[in-house]
């Protein structure tokens, strides 16, 4: 049991490593916007970031018998599928298409293979890994947001969207750490 | 003429009346605003009157509650865009936070 933790744990280090790599464009502004996402590709990193954690949040939903994680889980999918609605409404209206890439599909096997090794925990190792994914991915994404995201926006509603919703994703990291605290 | 001033002044007084009881409605009626965006109270922290209104607007992306910690007050949930209203007759300090969210507290003196 110890090394399968172990090794799961190798997985999702190297997971979150690559989500790291393929967020950073860039640490200045300037060549961020240069070199970094696209409106079109910005938003469907932006949607697939949110229906990730609101898998995850699903399987949470479903697994967990902790009655915080349970409630934290259901807020992951309230406050992401919220901020989804709002991004496929200003999308639509600004007849931006979603534009799948590197990175928006790194996020996806990310979360799916997230997906995959919780399904093998069960009790409290689930709920240990999952609280412990929650409170990396969330920090990954407002790194994303601060470094790649909010300086490449070239729409100012698209970027003023991306404004809005950095202290939601604030708010989750530290819901999360406090729940990583409490759990320990 | 004599008719003249004598409508006048009633004109007058009637106008006295109205104003004198409009200002009375509003201060009875005075309504303080908290605006909940970007995951916080805005003000977090207010006096109001005995009897006055507080009305909480949800100008965020994401759903809210105003939930008092000794549970005299609960919105249940606010959706973004809406709003709810709280006349609270008892005097007392009143701490609240966003049950959803943890690290949204608020807190109202009323006086």
């Amino acid at each position: 049991m110890e090394i399968k933790m172990n090794t799961l744990k190798l997985a999702h280090l190297t997971f979150l490593s690559l989500i790291a790599v393929s967020f950073s464009a860039s640490a200045h502004a300037e060549e961020a916007k240069a070199t970094g996402p696209s409106d079109p590709q910005i938003a469907a990193i932006v949607v697939t970031a949110n229906a990730v954690d609101i898998d995850a949040g699903k399987a949470a939903k479903a697994k967990t018998k902790n009655k915080e994680i349970k409630k934290f889980a259901e807020q992951m999918i309230t406050d992401h599928s919220a901020v989804n609605k709002s991004a496929v409404e200003l999308v639509t209206k600004l007849k931006v298409t979603p534009e799948e890439n590197d990175t928006s599909r790194a996020l996806k096997k990310g979360g799916d293979d997230n997906l995959a090794s919780l399904k093998k925990l069960k009790g409290k190792e689930f709920d240990k890994a999952y609280v412990e994914h929650e409170v990396a991915y969330h920090q990954a994404v407002l790194d994303a947001i601060d470094q790649t995201l909010i300086p490449s926006a070239q729409n100012g509603e698209l970027k003023a969207l991306l404004v809005k919703v950095r202290p939601a994703i604030e708010a989750h990291l530290e819901h999360a750490k406090q729940i990583q605290t409490s759990i320990r | 003429m004599k008719i003249f001033w004598s409508f006048l002044n009633r004109a007058l007084i009637a106008g006295v009346l109205t104003l004198s009881a409009l200002a009375f409605a509003s201060s009875k009626s005075h309504t303080t605003t908290v605006i909940i965006e970007n995951m916080k109270f805005t003000p977090a922290e207010f006096e109001v009157k005995k009897g006055e209104t507080i009305v909480w607007i949800n100008k965020d992306l994401v759903p809210h509650t105003v939930t008092s910690n000794d549970k005299s007050f609960d919105s249940k949930i606010i959706d973004p865009g809406k709003s709810w209203q709280l006349k609270n007759s008892k005097v007392g300090t009143y701490a609240y936070k966003c049950l959803l969210h943890p690290t949204m507290l608020g807190s109202l003196v009323v006086k």
